[in-house]
Parts: structure tokens; C-alpha cells; sequence
């Protein structure tokens, strides 16, 4: 019988240039140190031995188009890319120097893609589509100089309106502990990004977050409180520039109600950064 | 509001090298044939990425259009 025995979710954009541009040397110093937690965690996800690792993340329209956005997405298949652009934004630069090939854990993939159609979950399945810095920038941190796990990358439609909602996400992962349960592996889950920045998604507001809204989404995840989280609403997230919370909401899913440990919280201004992690063990 | 093709225009010049250049040459005649308001159409022509954003362009694609984002 499966297990998850690693949970955790993190910030997404683990690069000190970028916010030493942007944001200055406290970004910079503030970032670090998230960095050096996350470093931490990750030798904690490699003494667990996962045979593979479910990542839960967004695309920032780098992958899908307007032409066609999944709400949600299982990538299939025996390995993805690391995503290639000319003249990347910093976000993206985060990646250079990373390996350009991954492992993907084919057989956890198709469970959780067909077991999901058969469940009612109709997502959508990519075989080729790269993976951004919203995956490959917690994941090197994650794994240092260590052999990346076999993943399962799964996204959420964070950014293009109208997005899946919180209760729907958090069901996906109900669904994927479920598909873990149900195997015979040993499974960890990692969610990213966040928490609050670019509010409304307006050019105008980018460099402001919403502290206040950030401490009350982590302490209702301190306390395991799982119904007010999946109550935030599409317009909440919006206004207070916490879409990425999406993929968080599949993460508790698939973790229960049981309390999250703070690993670090920092408000920075610009966006708060976090990484907290999930008592996973049976 | 013609929000897909403001979008698709966007995606485009972030990933298509040459309709990049060919946008930067002649602006008006590369979006000759989009379906757009003339609002969005002058946003475009002047390059005004905040104005783009407000009329539905999608934040993160007028932050990373190589040599114009607006980040």
C-alpha cells in the first residue's frame, strides 16, 4: 500500500538576482535564507526515499496559450524539459545552468491522470509540455547535488480567469492521496508558489502583497483549518494577489486537515515568502 | 474587449522572434489583420504594456516579451 511520506509547499521564485533587482539587498538576504531552509527540507524529502515526487505548480503562460488552457493538467510521459526562452525574464534565469532533461514516474502519472477521468476529474494531459521556473527552482534547491525523484508535474490554471476553485483543487488532492493509497509507492507532494503578489494581476500594483491576508492563510494552515481555506473564494485571491494558493489548496487536499509546520515566513514587500511543511507519516 | 486576440498578440511577440522584430519595424501593418478595438490597437502601437494589461493583456505576458517587458 502507498504512502505520502513527504509534504511540503514553498515559494517559487528561489533566485537572490531577482530580488536583489527588485526589491534590494533585504529581498536578496531574505530570499537566502529561505533558500537555506529550503536546502534543509530537501535532505528531510531524501532521507524519506520517495519513489516519486507529485510537484504542483502553475504555468506563468510560458507553457499553455490562449489557444487552450487546462484548468488542470497531469504531464505523462518518461521525461520532461526544462522550459527554453529566448530573453527570459528573471524569474526564468533561475533556471539557467539546471539540467535540461528529468525523470517523470510514468506509471504514478497515469494513475492519477485515468483514475481521475474515471473519478470525474477531467483533466488534461500533456506529453510535451516544459517545465518553468514555478517547478525547476524549488525542485534544484529541493534536491542540491542529489539525483532528481522521478516527478509527477501537475498544474493548476492560476492565472487565466476564470480558474478552477479552491474546493475543486482541494479535491484533486483528496483524489491524488487516494491514487497514492491505492499504489504500491512511496510518494512525496510539493506544491509552489505564492504567497501574495501582483494583486489583481495589475501591472499598476505589481511590488505591493497583503501581509495581513498572508498571516491569516498560514495560520489557518498552522491549525489544520481546511474549511475556511477552501471558503476563499475566486475574488479573494484575486484582489489580494494570492492565485498561486490554488496549488496550495491540491496539496491540502491531499494532505487532510492535519496542521502545517512553519518552516519560514517572511514579508518582504514586494510578495511574503513561506515554506512550510506537513507531518505526512502514517 | 478583444482579450484573446490582445493575448494571442502577446504570446506571439514573446515567442516568435521575428514577428518580435517585424512588430518593432512597422507596428501598425504587422496588427493590420488582428480583430482589435482601436484602443487596443493604439496600446500596441505605442507600447504602453500598463495600458495592455489594464484592457485584459495578461500580467504575465507583458512582463516577459523579450526587449519590451515592462518588468
Amino acid at each position: 500500500m502507498g504512502q505520502i511520506v513527504y509534504a511540503a509547499a514553498m515559494s517559487h521564485v528561489l533566485h537572490p538576482p531577482y530580488y536583489e533587482k527588485n526589491v534590494g539587498p533585504h529581498g536578496k538576504r531574505m530570499v537566502e535564507e529561505l533558500i537555506a531552509v529550503v536546502a534543509a527540507m530537501g535532505r528531510e524529502l531524501a532521507a524519506r526515499r520517495p519513489d516519486a515526487l507529485v510537484i504542483i505548480a502553475d504555468d506563468h503562460l510560458n507553457v499553455f496559450s490562449f489557444d487552450a488552457v487546462p484548468a488542470m493538467c497531469v504531464r505523462i510521459g518518461r521525461s520532461v524539459s526544462r522550459m527554453a526562452q529566448e530573453g527570459a525574464i528573471e524569474f526564468d534565469r533561475a533556471l539557467d545552468g539546471l539540467a535540461e532533461r528529468y525523470p517523470l514516474h510514468e506509471d504514478l502519472a497515469q494513475r492519477i491522470l485515468e483514475d481521475g477521468l474515471e473519478a470525474g476529474f477531467d483533466f488534461a494531459a500533456s506529453w510535451s509540455a516544459p517545465l518553468d521556473h514555478a517547478f525547476l527552482s524549488p525542485l534544484s534547491v529541493l534536491h542540491g547535488e542529489r539525483p532528481m525523484t522521478p516527478l509527477v508535474p501537475f498544474w493548476v490554471n492560476c492565472f487565466v480567469a476564470p480558474m478552477p476553485s479552491a474546493r475543486r483543487c482541494y479535491a484533486a488532492g483528496q483524489h491524488i492521496a487516494r491514487v497514492v493509497a491505492n499504489g504500491p509507492w512511496k510518494v512525496a507532494v510539493v506544491a509552489t508558489g505564492g504567497l501574495s503578489h501582483f494583486p489583481e494581476l495589475s501591472l499598476a500594483r505589481v511590488g505591493e502583497s497583503d501581509p495581513e491576508f498572508d498571516r491569516r492563510v498560514v495560520g489557518w494552515m498552522e491549525r489544520g483549518d481546511h474549511e475556511s481555506l477552501t471558503a476563499l473564494t475566486a475574488k479573494e485571491l484575486h484582489t489580494t494577489g494570492s492565485h498561486e494558493l490554488l496549488n496550495w489548496m491540491v496539496l491540502l487536499g491531499a494532505v487532510g486537515p492535519v496542521p502545517a509546520r512553519v518552516r519560514f515566513f517572511g514579508e518582504m514587500g514586494r510578495i511574503d515568502l513561506a515554506a512550510l511543511d506537513w507531518d505526512a507519516s502514517p | 474587449m478583444s482579450r484573446y486576440d490582445v493575448n494571442v498578440l502577446l504570446y506571439r511577440l514573446k515567442k516568435d522572434r521575428g514577428f518580435r522584430e517585424q512588430f518593432r519595424r512597422d507596428p501598425r501593418a504587422v496588427l493590420a489583420a488582428a480583430d482589435l478595438t482601436d484602443d487596443e490597437r493604439e496600446a500596441f502601437v505605442r507600447w504602453n504594456p500598463r495600458r495592455l494589461n489594464e484592457l485584459g493583456g495578461s500580467l504575465h505576458l507583458v512582463l516577459s516579451i523579450p526587449d519590451l517587458g515592462a518588468h
